[in-house]
């Protein structure tokens, strides 16, 4: 509860931004809170700019990165480790800060307590979304079937987000990462439809920032064909060191004389 | 220390656990560092206590910002508490 009223100034805030785009701009409610979250996401977006040259960096170290990724295959642990000190090392880190993160969280709760308080003293103005389609935006989700349909539009955006999100994760982890929305829908049904409606519109920000973030990127050379070149699994262990050592090799020297080429093409011009 | 001396800590634990399966899932991210801000924070509560382990905790969170580098760091490598 002390947290609760540590919230009270967001709280108080967010209400006053709501009570601004509905009375001053005229939006309904429902669009309000889109357009509300639309403003907190554009707030974030300097942070998604920096990974992004950051993401835009470690394209140049793809070879390196793979080659890490290749020696610790079998050990998540000591390859992750390896990962981070690569990127601390070269001053490049594509993963998402956790900060960031931890700012959204006040906020949606903030939310969720302006729709309880909503749906406790009716504000003027029609509550409604799509023309009566959602009838009440401050009701919870199952309290007509335009809640599921909202629903499932959110597991869908929450599933595309977590794919764009967790690129850093390993499968296991994502999986999970991918299954347990699911499992909340039973929890989710009894929020307010409003903050449904908030969770739907800042999953769909994370994924069009996601493609957005993809298109910019330099194409990805294609992977190096590998299946033919690996030896059988049995040989394997046997021949670790050695077989990699000249793999890092192959991969690092490709590289270096196609970026020769490049710019003597370019002086040429 | 005991298992009584530790509870604290325990009910710390618990609570990132809690973090892991709810808000984690509901907002999925990464994090810059090795390990991640959650298992640093599970880590230093189990090393340090509760209220050392909580700032601990809190002040990897505050480092796992855009602006720095990430990397290696380990919740026994602090050097907060000597």
């Amino acid at each position: 509860m002390i947290l609760l009223s540590i919230l009270t100034p967001l709280e108080d805030l967010l209400r006053n931004i709501l009570e601004w785009l509905h009375g001053s701009v005229g939006l309904p409610w429902a669009w309000a809170i889109v357009a509300l979250t639309v403003m907190v996401r554009l707030l974030m977006v300097p942070l998604a700019v920096k990974q992004i040259h950051s993401m835009q960096a470690m394209q140049s170290h793809m070879p390196e990165m793979k080659a890490i990724q290749q020696r610790y295959k079998h050990d998540k642990q000591k390859r992750n480790e390896e990962l981070m000190k690569f990127y601390r090392d070269n001053r490049v880190n594509p993963a998402a800060p956790c900060l960031p993160l931890l700012v959204q969280f006040p906020v949606f709760i903030a939310l969720y307590l302006v729709l309880r308080q909503f749906s406790r003293h009716p504000p003027a103005g029609s509550l409604s979304w799509f023309g009566g389609l959602v009838p009440d935006i401050t009701a919870h989700a199952n309290a007509h079937w335009s809640g599921y349909l909202l629903l499932a539009i959110y597991v869908g955006s929450q599933l595309a987000s977590t794919y764009f999100m967790s690129t850093t994760m390993d499968k296991t982890q994502r999986t999970m990462m991918m299954i347990l929305p699911v499992a909340f829908v039973p929890v989710i049904v009894r929020f307010p439809v409003g903050l449904v409606i908030y969770w739907v519109t800042t999953n769909l920000w994370t994924v069009g920032q996601g493609i957005v973030t993809r298109q910019m990127m330099p194409k990805a050379q294609p992977p190096p064909k590998r299946s033919s070149r690996t030896p059988p699994k049995s040989e394997q262990p046997s021949s670790d060191g050695s077989a990699e050592a000249t793999e890092e090799k192959a991969e690092a020297q490709p590289s270096q004389p196609k970026r020769v080429r490049r710019k003597k093409k370019k002086a040429r011009r | 220390m005991t298992h009584i001396q530790r509870l604290p800590s325990y009910l710390g634990i618990g609570l990132v656990y809690a973090y892991r399966y709810t808000l984690g899932v509901l907002f999925p991210g990464g994090c810059k560092y090795h390990p991640s801000c959650s298992q640093y924070a599970i880590d230093a509560l189990r090393e340090y206590g509760l209220v050392r382990g909580v700032i601990l905790a809190g002040w990897r969170l505050l480092r796992c910002n855009p602006w720095s580098l990430g990397g290696v760091d380990y919740a026994h490598q602090q050097r907060l508490f000597k």
